[in-house]
């Protein structure tokens, strides 16, 4: 097992890799920015090296940084969280050189499946079902509009090299096809440095499902089941759950099997997320994978009984998925995550600044992931995420009910939060129904201004 | 003593604000040296009662006394890595205290990564105080040397 292991990470994510390693009784090193000195990661790590001033780039994503924060304590092994620099690859393979265990995927892996194109065909020759489309990358318009003419409109035209919505651009005909093209490339060109747009088929309000994976060192991959991450705003999640009410036993089955042939494939390890988009049919299309362990991965612990973090931990440390899940994986009951987050529940500016007053829900099924504390600043510098608020009951509308409780007990004061708007999305009789897409909100009155009124407080 | 009496004697160090404190209890003897703008991190504890490994001591060695000056800056480290006084281990330091320093004179190296980066001093000045010993590991923002401006 390690000997330390230094958390590249801030907030609650770096407070969940210190109680899995306290867990594990492996040591501890925080890193932070000047902004996050008297935050709780730095608190309950065993040691804590400042790496830089508040700005991302010049601390959390500041490689050298990090890696001399290892050296001099001498940890033997990095956690990278989420964000910042978890999917890497080129840190992934700094730490490689540098002698120090990266606790995630190899960094040839994580560089595979951050090409969008790779990591579709190898998950076709799995098996695995993938949106209708391009082939490989786009060689001209007319190409496009063939392929198109084929698999029918709308079409989505997306950057090999890139996400976050940056190289996108939706096709509805072909009279607007190379004019669209020509945007999607220049703009990919911008951003990732690499100018390459793939087709594929464009599903219109799409319900989000991932399935959470862990590999070992030794060949053996393990699925723990799926999440939906429908419930979003400008595609930033803001609700999951898991299981979800689309997927059936047997598509789960099917799925499940498939992804454990292609990442065996790819020689996959350690945690992660294959996202796919789910048609109005039923159907389920591969879309990308993460690789790295995920906001959303209490839901996944919740229904599973495995601890994923731990899990990370002990399969790069050499161990077994036999060591880490005891016999077979079992799906129990239902599981709802609220991602709490700094900001105003209805213009949703962002809300920075000291919490004044805080009472954590806690009870039956109920579990608080949060870095927050009475007193304590939310920084401006980083992501706005408070805390993550997950319950867990015998059935979906348990977990709702639990969630509802514990919302309504969930005292944040000093900031604004997203609580109000998490309170009508539950009350929302399409979401109570589980009839919900990627465009639930825009769908629904939830952020109109006569819906926004009674809450002002 | 133990750790917990330990950390509760630096938190009476850093509230009331006193420059020293030693305590001695039997055997054992803890001295806090306080030293703003570094706080106290670890505190190495010659008692044999604690099992956990000494971490890194920030107590300075060389040093002369810092009087409360705004003519006083500090040289702080730019990156994370591990002090070094000298260009290598038989040469002379690079500066000791008393020497007049101008912009750009390499006060020291901190290692990171196998590279070593020679820290420059950007005032001029004589140095008043060396705040951290050869090997140290240093973090971004640690303070170096003290710097009576010109």
């Amino acid at each position: 097992m390690f000997r330390k292991v230094l958390i590249a990470n801030r907030g609650e994510i770096a407070l969940r890799v210190i109680c899995a390693c306290k867990e594990l009784g492996i040591p501890t090193v925080a890193v932070y920015s000047e902004a996050d000195r008297d935050s709780l990661h730095v608190r309950f790590a065993d040691e804590a090296i400042c790496i830089g001033p508040a700005k991302s780039n010049l601390s959390y994503l500041d490689v050298p940084a990090v890696i001399s924060a290892a050296e001099i304590t001498n940890a033997d092994a990095i956690h990278p969280g989420y964000g910042f620099l978890s999917e890497n690859a080129e840190f992934a393979e700094v730490c490689e050189t540098s002698g120090v265990t990266f606790i995630g995927p190899p960094s040839a892996v994580t560089r595979l499946m951050g090409f969008k194109q790779h990591a579709r065909e190898s998950m076709e020759q799995a098996g695995v079902p993938i949106l209708p489309g391009s082939k490989g990358i786009l060689k001209s318009a007319d190409e496009a509009l063939g392929i198109a003419g084929d698999i029918g409109y709308p079409v989505l035209f997306k950057a090999a090299a890139g996400g976050g919505g940056r190289g996108m651009r939706v096709v509805r005909e072909a009279s607007e096809l190379p004019g669209l093209l020509r945007q999607a490339q220049a703009e990919a060109a911008a951003s990732f440095s690499c100018a390459d747009i793939y087709l594929e088929k464009f599903v219109v309000a799409p319900r989000h499902i991932e399935f959470q994976v862990l590999a070992d060192k030794h060949g053996n991959v393990e699925v723990l089941g799926e999440r939906e991450c429908s419930i979003q705003r400008r595609h930033q999640k803001l609700i999951e759950e898991s299981p979800s009410p689309a997927v059936t036993p047997a598509l789960r089955r099917s799925i499940s099997a498939r992804l454990v042939r292609a990442l065996n494939a790819v020689g996959y390890t350690n945690a992660g997320t294959v996202e796919f988009v789910m048609d109005d049919k039923g159907d389920l299309y591969f879309i990308e994978v993460n690789a790295r362990i995920q906001v959303e991965h209490p839901v996944t612990e919740f229904v599973s009984g495995v601890d994923l973090v731990k899990g990370q931990i002990m399969v790069a440390a050499g161990a077994r998925i036999a060591e880490v899940i005891r016999g077979p994986v079992e799906l129990k009951g239902h599981a709802l995550e609220c991602r709490i987050n700094a900001e105003h529940p209805e213009t949703f500016r962002p809300s920075p600044g000291r919490i004044t007053g805080l009472n954590i829900p806690g009870g039956i099924g109920v579990r608080v992931d949060t870095a927050a504390y009475q007193d304590g600043m939310i920084p401006p510098y980083y992501d706005s995420l408070v805390a993550k608020l997950i319950t867990h009951g015998r059935d979906r509308a348990e977990s709702i009910a639990r969630m509802n409780r514990a919302l309504e007990m969930f005292v944040i004061e000093g900031i604004r939060t997203s609580i109000p708007l998490h309170r009508r999305i539950l009350a929302h009789p399409k979401f109570l129904a589980g009839d919900i897409n990627t465009h639930f909100l825009e769908q629904t009155d939830i952020l109109t201004p006569a819906a926004t009124e009674e809450d002002a407080g | 003593m133990n750790l917990e009496e330990i950390k509760e004697l630096i938190q009476l160090v850093i509230d009331t604000g006193i420059a020293e404190l030693e305590v001695t209890r039997g055997e054992d003897t803890v001295r806090i040296r306080r030293n703003s703008p570094v706080a106290a991190q670890e505190i190495v504890v010659p008692a044999p009662t604690v099992a956990a490994q000494p971490a890194p001591v920030a107590t300075p060695t060389e040093e002369a006394p810092e009087p409360e000056d705004e003519n006083v800056q500090y040289v702080k480290s730019p990156i994370v890595g591990t002090f070094y006084e000298a260009p290598s281990p038989d040469a002379a330091p690079f500066v000791r205290v008393g020497d007049h320093v101008t912009p750009g004179q390499v006060l020291c190296i901190i290692e990171s990564m196998k590279l070593m980066n020679e820290i420059e001093a950007e005032i001029s000045g004589t140095i008043v105080g060396k705040l951290v010993e050869n090997g140290r590991p240093i973090e971004y923002g640690e303070a170096l040397f003290s710097i009576n401006t010109d």
